[in-house]
């Protein structure tokens, strides 16, 4: 099977972007990503576009969103096909776009993600945003996805002796990368005092426990890895992928306090890579609500069920720790913009490996393998790319 | 907004909705409720018998939508009540279903909270009130 090289890799900032649309966010992520391919790009060798998008922006663009952006930035030709699981449109996406290189049906591909979530009002945006979930049994209890994630909160209380200081904790530490991040929706930082102390949404939740609604776009251009070298003497390789699914309503599961499909999907992740989650320098995980990043750790091996909240009170997760988690910021701080999420942290990881974060306090140090990790809805689906830069 | 549930797709879980119906696999015994196309516990069934459930349970995990984080068409209770709560019930016969709870105090709302089904009023879309189960603290009997 071919191995899988990232060679460029682009994105918007994240945040409020009010005289851009998608085809608009879309392009400035993909001129960016050709201008970092080292060796330079000639875009008549992009072979295929998968684009991760939930609703494009409230829907406006119900069908055949791919190739109206592929034509948009003079790839009207290409393949090109949108691939949906809500939050994880964006690493189903590039799942999508790795398989077909490892499959050796293409060379040369692109998977990217746009969300435009600022022009939809606030009624439309939680009606949208609602509708991931089971619609039926979960939505009709007037449930939203902050309820169904504090539902969750709630019984790794109950379980695990979890206090709402540890969930006010990730939002801090996310804060306070994304107040380092150039790119970042949110770019200042928040103390363990307002983090507790914010507007409740869903009881144990507060505002400062949920992501923001984001415009934004990233692009990642990926190629056989044999090939890599014709366009960079730095690429990036995808050395393990792994996917997975769930029931989607969370009454349906054994478990609320772990999401088997981040489990299978890491599983089959590390095996691929032949690696552990040990021999992880860092990872950007789906910090959507402050528990995701919680039950993130055990899913993904960084330690027991039940103890990751140790993980925070020790700093371990912390830009200067052993394992930053969110570097970006995450979900909480850089933002949010569905399709775009999985594939940004791509982009993030691909920049960090090379040592290219825009400014020096926030590039980790030595970091050679890393882990993104993009979780659709409350579980209902999730990908896992663990990520590695040559040499020592 | 726009409908999300039509009057015909309500229409169709009625039994669910009214009754609390669910569907007994003829090959494991188990209760799937919701309905499955195929039993979620064997995984090799889809013969099943309807079976009414209780109703009774009790409250596994739970949250408090506040009431500007309300899904739209919730956004009427929300304004009336502040807030409301919502919780996982894990029945006595096996399945867990997510539903609200009512009659019951904020203080008072606690994992393991015996619970039993309710018939109440859902929400109005359409133009049609929508009417389903929510549940509340087991009330003791009254003593004569």
């Amino acid at each position: 099977m071919p191995e899988v090289a990232i060679i460029g890799a682009g994105q918007t900032p994240y945040g409020d972007f009010p005289l851009k649309g998608v085809k608009e966010l879309f392009a400035e992520a993909y001129q960016e990503a050709l201008a970092s391919v080292d060796k330079g790009l000639d875009p008549n060798l992009i072979q295929a576009l998968f684009l991760g998008s939930l609703s494009a922006g409230n829907g406006f663009q119900l069908g055949q969103l791919a190739p109206l952006l592929a034509g948009h930035v003079g790839l009207p030709d290409i393949p090109a096909v949108r691939v949906e699981n809500a939050c994880a449109s964006g690493g189903f996406a590039l799942l999508t776009a790795v398989q077909a290189i490892a499959s050796g049906a293409y060379d040369l591909v692109m998977a990217a993600g746009v969300e435009k979530m600022r022009d939809v009002s606030s009624v439309q945006s939680k009606y949208w945003l609602g509708i991931s979930g089971d619609t039926e049994y979960e939505r009709l209890a007037g449930s939203t996805f902050a309820g169904i994630y504090a539902a969750m909160a709630r019984r790794y209380m109950e379980e695990y002796g979890l206090k709402k200081e540890h969930l006010a904790l990730v939002a801090v530490k996310n804060h306070r990368n994304g107040a380092l991040n150039p790119k970042a929706q949110f770019r200042r930082e928040i103390t363990l005092e307002t983090a507790l102390k914010g507007v409740e949404v869903a009881y144990p939740f507060n505002i400062w426990d949920c992501c923001s609604t984001t415009d934004g776009a990233a692009v990642v251009i990926i190629c056989n890895a044999k090939k890599a070298k014709d366009f960079t003497n730095r690429p990036v390789k995808i050395i393990g992928w792994g996917a997975g699914s769930d029931y989607l309503a969370i009454h349906d599961r054994d478990s609320l306090t772990s999401l088997k499909a981040v489990k299978n999907a890491a599983q089959t992740a590390y095996q691929m890579a032949g690696i552990k989650p040990q021999d992880i320098d860092f990872a950007e995980v789906h910090d959507c609500f402050t528990i995701a990043e919680i039950l993130a750790y055990a899913d993904l091996g960084f330690c027991q069920e039940g103890q990751a909240h140790r993980l925070l009170e020790e700093g371990v997760t912390s830009l200067e720790g052993r394992l930053p988690v969110n570097a970006s910021g995450g979900l909480k701080a850089k933002g949010h913009p569905i399709g775009a999420t999985g594939i940004g942290m791509a982009c993030e990881i691909f920049h960090q490996l090379r040592g290219e974060a825009e400014r020096k306090e926030r590039q980790i140090r030595n970091g050679r393998t890393a882990l993104s990790h993009n979780v659709g809805g409350s579980g209902g689906s999730a990908t896992v790319f663990i990520y590695q830069r040559e040499g020592e | 907004m726009g409908a999300h549930i039509s009057v015909p797709m309500y229409q169709r879980s009625l039994p669910q909705r009214y009754r609390l119906v669910g569907l007994k696999c003829q090959k494991c015994g188990k209760i799937n409720f919701p309905p499955k196309g195929t039993c979620k516990y064997c995984r090799a069934s889809t013969e099943f018998i309807e079976v009414p459930l209780s109703g009774k349970g009790y409250v596994y995990t739970y949250t408090i939508i506040a009431g500007g984080g309300a899904p739209p068409e919730f956004t009427d209770q929300a304004l009336i009540q502040g807030s409301y709560p919502v919780a996982i019930i894990q029945l006595e016969e096996g399945p867990r279903i997510m539903a609200q709870l009512v009659e019951v105090e904020r203080e008072e709302i606690k994992i393991g909270l015996p619970v039993e089904a309710v018939f109440r009023r859902i929400y109005e879309e359409e133009g049609v009130i929508r009417y389903g189960y929510k549940f509340r603290p087991v009330v003791p009997p009254c003593k004569p």
